[in-house]
């Protein structure tokens, strides 16, 4: 059992401070761990890079290494790197940098030092924040609420299947794509054919979260060439187990859920601005209004896509 | 703060901790009260085990479990309900004035569940006694291995209806979009149809115009045998 919010903005704002609520209000679904994934004001070149190490004594070690493999790419840090100053061992490191030559060339080079220092995100908007803990815990060690944006994902962790570890919290970013996060509430039941599929195809996980497994089946699909909706319909059909999950690029949220109808998903509407949550009470959160229209997602093989910005499109 | 009005007590929920609503719930119906609950923000586990002869309604929406274990009281939320809503209660009577979530009325026992909207996929998984009645459509594999009672749809039902019915029975008027596991449809008797009108009538519902599909268990799961090739393809 895991909680799962997704929110939408008309125009950046808040997302952050609505994210925490909304994942706060799920706690008891998962107190593991948090996350959050927010797409904030999209940069016209440069990644943001989210990254965590798990040595904070070898912190600068680590990040001239990083930086070292990304110069060998073509690209560099923009801006000084900046990480959290908790006392814990491992630390959260966001990174600016310039284009790499290959995004994906690079994400496997760089993921050699992924044992010591690890990709949690890289994207133009998105930034992928998670970390032990509840979501006002995870939300003040690493300010989350003060984060502006249009749209993000967050996620409350019950680990059932894999490690209680900071990197194996959700959100997960679609490993080399950049700007594409996952959130997941279920369980992949055939998680260990596919990732030795898509690993054949080239793709490298660094969890066994089989949440990981979705982001980057998904986003093969769409590369090549279904659309988001053809591929959230198609992971209905292929993919087994019982599942809802929401995936996020820089203009759209989408969701699936799997054919038997087990997990729920809350979704209300408002003038275009979106709150889904697994709860009811989450969404409530968000929308005071005692008489808001909820729409209840709670159908088999359900999906649908909201749209950002200039692709508003209803689910 | 509670306030006291006439023979009501007026409890508020916000972000108060569930046990000690529900103590002050349990306070009221033992001093004979009936209970308005405010502020419920579909809070979960409201109106859990509350016992013979209390009557509470609930504003606004509420979250997972309500009613559940009732052993007889009368309850009634003004909107939503979410998961097993009326969980394995054996007596008393349940109202929702909106959508019920998933496993409304799961294990249950005995009492009505009275749902005003539709509600979500499994309606009565395993139950054993009682009745549910669904103003709207029952949702995804309603009826799902119960093993007794009844659950009448007046709004049709989803996939997968009746799905591996055990001795209960999933009466539907409108579409049924396909049966489950073992289902049959049966042209029920007068006397049966007699019989739901007999639940219906005190709800206000009862018409004697509609076109009743009463579902039952095939009973080739009740007799299943592992060798038998064509019942493995049935399931």
């Amino acid at each position: 059992m895991c909680g799962i919010a997704g929110r939408i903005l008309n125009a950046p704002g808040q997302v952050g401070r609505d994210l925490v609520e909304l994942m706060d209000a799920q706690e008891h679904r998962g107190a593991d761990s948090t996350g959050f994934a927010i797409y904030g004001v999209p940069r016209e070149s440069g990644y943001v890079v989210r990254a965590m190490g798990f040595e904070r004594d070898t912190l600068s070690r680590d990040l001239e290494e990083f930086r070292a493999i990304l110069r060998e790419h073509g690209g560099d840090f923009i801006d000084d790197p900046v990480w959290d100053d908790a006392r814990t061992s491992h630390y959260s490191v966001r990174m600016t940098i310039t284009d790499p030559d290959d995004l994906a060339r690079w994400t496997a080079d760089a993921d050699e030092i992924c044992t010591r220092l690890e990709m949690l995100s890289v994207g133009r908007s998105l930034e992928i924040i998670k970390d032990t803990g509840g979501a006002y815990e995870v939300a003040d060690k690493h300010g989350v609420r003060d984060m502006i944006g249009t749209h993000g994902l967050g996620h409350a962790r019950l680990a059932t299947e894999s490690d209680v570890r900071p990197n194996a919290s959700h959100p997960f970013w679609a490993r080399p794509f950049a700007d594409v996060a996952i959130v997941h509430n279920g369980q992949i039941t055939d998680y260990y054919s596919w990732r030795n599929r898509l690993e054949h195809k080239g793709y490298r996980f660094l969890t066994y979260n089989d949440s990981e497994l979705i982001a980057v089946w998904v986003s093969d699909r769409m590369k090549e060439g279904l659309s988001m909706e053809q591929a959230l319909a198609r992971s209905i059909r292929e993919i087994d187990g019982v599942f809802t999950f929401m995936i996020s690029t820089p203009d759209m949220i989408g969701f699936a859920k799997d054919r038997f109808a087990m997990k729920p998903l809350v979704v209300v509407n408002q003038n275009g601005e979106i709150a889904a949550a697994t709860e009811e009470q989450a969404v409530r959160r968000v929308f005071e209004d005692d008489h808001i229209a909820i729409l209840n997602y709670d159908g088999p093989g359900q999906q649908g896509i909201w749209g950002v910005g200039n692709r508003r499109a209803a689910a | 703060m509670n306030e006291i009005v006439t023979n009501e007590v007026v409890i508020e929920v916000g972000k108060r901790p569930v046990r000690e609503v529900h103590m002050e719930m349990l306070a009221a119906a033992n001093a004979g009260k009936s209970i308005l609950v405010t502020n419920t923000l579909s809070r979960h586990n409201l109106g859990v085990g509350l016992p013979a002869g209390c009557k509470v309604r609930f504003e606004g929406s509420v979250g997972y479990y309500c009613g559940g274990l009732n052993t007889g009281a009368r309850i009634e939320i003004e909107r939503n309900a979410g998961w097993g809503c009326g969980e394995a209660m054996s007596d008393g009577h349940v109202t929702v004035g909106g959508y019920a979530g998933m496993s409304v009325g799961a294990a249950m026992l005995g009492g009505t569940i009275h749902v005003k909207g539709d509600c979500g996929p499994r309606c009565g998984v395993a139950m054993k006694g009682g009745n549910i009645v669904v103003e709207g459509k029952i949702g995804y594999q309603s009826g799902f291995m119960a093993h007794g009672g009844r659950i009448i749809a007046l709004g049709g039902a989803g996939g997968s209806c009746a799905d591996a019915l055990w001795e209960g029975e999933v009466w539907v008027t409108g579409d049924v979009e396909d049966l489950g596991v073992d289902a049959v449809v049966t042209e029920p008797t007068a006397e049966q149809v007699a019989e739901v009108d007999a639940i219906l009538d005190p709800l206000g519902l009862k018409d004697t115009s509609r076109d009743w599909r009463r579902i039952i268990a095939g009973q080739r799961l009740w007799y299943f045998e592992s060798r038998d090739a064509k019942a493995w393809l049935m399931i």
